[in-house]
Order: structure tokens, then C-alpha cells, then sequence
């Protein structure tokens, strides 16, 4: 019971500071040069905040109806961290058309090979070939997407691209990630059993709020400077920065 | 297949973190700040830090360890306490906090296997001295506010 209750006072933390994260985005005028970021920000508040709950105070915990829902949900959000990873890629090599360009074969190649590897399991069940797909679908993207993130995080490192806030911002996403394949990949190691649920239903809304608050770190600190600088100078950004910490 | 991938994304979540961390660590300060709370405090660790740089050897263990915790303490009740109108550690600091734990006993566990303690001793110079330079700033700060000396000066 105890641990229903922090699970579900973790998620909710999470919601606001999305909402918080997303109004942070508007208000500061940064959606601009970080949209699609801006997008998956809201995305993750409309569909993981606000419509799961209202589906699930309206059709129940046990209901199918919430449980299509969910995991439709989830294929969303999958799409959208997919999208993400595609922008931030685009972000580091968008003025190199050469790596660009090996990155735009790439993306989609790792794309259509998660949809056939997800299509293969529809083989071993064909009883709920809905489901079966969407979940496995949705799992194997959130991986993929854990390995292009790191992927994108060598890359800035070797070819030491000076973008503070992509590295930050990538960061944040891979602890997500990871966290989140960790627990899942945990569940299925111990064969479901009731401490790594738990563990798991934990350790997911820790990580999204931990991917939030690297974000909100990313968005808040550098550009301020960078701001600053321009107007003032950089001794009197930096001393700007050390008044307004 | 699951092991693998509960390996290598619990590897990757704590990549992620210490990248985190690294990233902290890298913050430009506008000034050298931690000098004058080294030489105020008479802390160790840059002589540590000299030492593994130029003679590629620290101390003996149990004095690197008693230097780096003391520095670690000192600086941290500062960090809480100097300066500091909430008396409360940012997020950041709490994280290097752990941090510096970790990788404490990250250092612990290479002494007990017989391993270069150096590269971890390294680090953890380099957490201390980020905190030093955060006291520092916050102590200059509070002296001048958004005066410069001159105009602290002339309100006098």
C-alpha cells in the first residue's frame, strides 16, 4: 500500500513538473529553438498526465478499455522519444552535411528494423496479435532509442561538439531510458516477482522526473548566459550568473 | 537476452549520471575563487592533486583517504553555512555529494584490490575543488553584491 501511494505521489511530481518544464519552455520563449523537445514535453503531460488518468478514473484499473488505451499511449510516447532523439541528432550535425547525411540513412534504417523485429513476435502468438505487436513494438523502440542516444552522446564527445545544453539535454534522456529498460529488463529476469514490480513501478516515475529536472538544469542554466553575454559582455554574464544563482 | 540488457542499461544509467556530474564539474567559474578558501582553511587537496599530477604517486591510503574526508567535510559544512542564507545545499551540490561518495568508495574498494587508487583520488580533488570555488563565488558575492570594489567603496 505504502509503495502504491509513493509510486503514485512520484507520478504525480512528475506531472507538474512537466506542466512546469512545458509553461518554463513558453514563457522563457525557448519552444522556439527547442521545439521539438517543447512538443514531447507537452506530449508526455496530455497523453501520460492528463488522458491516462481520465481514462483510467473512467473506465477503471482492470478495464480493457484502459488497457488499449495505455499501451496506444505508449506507442505515442515511443514515437515521440524517437522523434526527439532525431531532433537532437539533428541539432549536432545539422551544418556537417556529411555525417548529416550518413545520420538520415541511419535513423530510418534503425526505424524499419524495430518494426520488423516487432513483427516477427506477432509470429509467436497469434491469439492477440494486437497487443502482442504494440507492446513488443513499443519496448524495442524505447531501446533503440536508449542505443542512439548513447550513440549521439559518443558522437558529441568525439568530435567535441561545444553545445553544453544538447549534451545535457541528451543526458538527461539517456538516465530515462536507461532507468527505465533497467527496471523492465529487471521484471523479466526475476519472472515478474512482487519486489521487482514495485521496484520497477519506483523506479519509472524516478527516472522521468530525474530526466526533468536535468532538462529543466539544461534549459535554465546555459542559454541564460549565453544571453547574457551577448548583451553585456562575458565577465558581466558571468557575474550576472553568480548574482541570479 | 533480458540479463544483457539489465546489464548494460544499469551500466548505462550510471554513465549517465556520472556524465551528469562531469558536467557540473565543468563549470566555468569567472575567477579562480577556491584559492583563498584553500588558504583560509588550510585545506589539502591541491597538494594531493600536485602530487599524483607531477609524481604520478599519492600518500600512503590511509592518509589520502583522512585528507580528501576532511577537505570533503570542511568544505561541505561551508557550503551549507557560509555565505548561504537558506543554510540548505542546491540540487546540484546534494548530487556531488553522493557523488563524492560514490566514488570514495569507489576508491575504498581499489585499495582493498590492490588497484591505482590515483584516478579516483583525482576526481575527487576535482569535486572538492568545485566546491571551494562554489563557496568562494558565493563569499564574494555577498561582499560585493552587484558592486564592484570601487563602488563598495564609496558607499562606505
Amino acid at each position: 500500500m505504502s509503495d502504491l501511494l509513493l509510486t503514485r505521489g512520484l507520478q504525480y511530481a512528475g506531472y507538474v513538473v512537466e506542466a512546469i518544464l512545458c509553461l518554463l519552455l513558453i514563457w522563457q520563449g525557448r519552444w522556439r529553438r527547442l521545439r521539438v523537445l517543447c512538443l514531447y514535453v507537452a506530449a508526455l503531460f496530455l497523453l501520460d498526465g492528463v488522458a491516462r488518468s481520465a481514462s483510467l478514473s473512467f473506465f477503471g484499473q482492470r478495464s480493457p478499455q484502459y488497457y488499449y488505451f495505455y499501451w496506444v499511449t505508449d506507442v505515442a510516447l515511443a514515437l515521440g522519444a524517437f522523434l526527439l532523439v532525431c531532433g537532437f541528432f539533428y541539432r549536432a550535425f545539422a551544418k556537417d552535411e556529411k555525417r548529416w547525411s550518413f545520420v538520415r540513412l541511419l535513423l530510418p534504417s534503425v526505424f524499419v528494423i524495430v518494426l520488423g523485429v516487432s513483427a516477427l513476435s506477432i509470429t509467436r502468438n497469434y491469439a492477440n496479435l494486437y497487443t502482442v505487436f504494440i507492446i513488443e513494438f513499443s519496448q524495442n523502440l524505447y531501446f533503440s532509442c536508449l542505443v542512439l542516444n548513447t550513440l549521439l552522446y559518443v558522437m558529441i564527445q568525439q568530435l567535441e561538439i561545444q553545445d553544453d545544453e544538447l549534451g545535457l539535454l541528451v543526458c538527461g534522456l539517456g538516465v530515462q531510458f536507461a532507468g527505465e529498460a533497467a527496471g523492465l529488463a529487471l521484471v523479466h529476469v526475476t519472472l515478474g516477482q512482487a519486489f521487482s514490480q514495485i521496484l520497477f513501478g519506483l523506479l519509472n516515475p524516478v527516472c522521468t522526473l530525474g530526466m526533468l529536472f536535468i532538462w529543466m538544469y539544461a534549459i535554465g542554466k546555459s542559454p541564460q548566459a549565453v544571453a547574457a553575454g551577448r548583451r553585456l559582455g562575458k565577465g558581466a554574464a558571468l557575474q550576472e550568473a553568480v548574482v541570479t544563482r | 537476452m533480458a540479463a544483457l540488457i539489465l546489464m548494460i542499461s544499469t551500466g548505462l544509467f550510471f554513465f549517465y549520471l556520472q556524465v551528469l556530474c562531469q558536467k557540473i564539474l565543468r563549470r566555468q567559474f569567472a575567477q579562480e575563487f577556491s584559492q583563498s578558501i584553500v588558504n583560509a582553511n588550510r585545506l589539502e587537496f591541491p597538494s594531493v592533486r600536485k602530487a599524483i599530477e607531477e609524481l604520478g604517486t599519492s600518500m600512503e591510503y590511509p592518509r589520502l583517504a583522512l585528507t580528501l574526508k576532511c577537505d570533503f567535510l570542511a568544505l561541505t559544512y561551508l557550503l551549507k553555512n557560509a555565505a548561504n542564507v537558506n543554510q540548505k545545499y542546491s540540487y546540484e551540490e546534494r548530487l556531488l555529494i553522493v557523488y563524492f561518495k560514490v566514488v570514495f568508495a569507489a576508491m575504498f574498494s581499489r585499495h582493498l584490490l590492490k588497484l591505482r587508487e590515483a584516478p579516483a583520488a583525482l576526481k575527487l580533488t576535482a569535486i572538492l575543488e568545485y566546491f571551494a570555488n562554489v563557496v568562494g563565488e558565493r563569499v564574494n558575492t555577498v561582499r560585493f553584491g552587484n558592486l564592484t570594489a570601487s563602488d563598495y567603496l564609496l558607499n562606505l
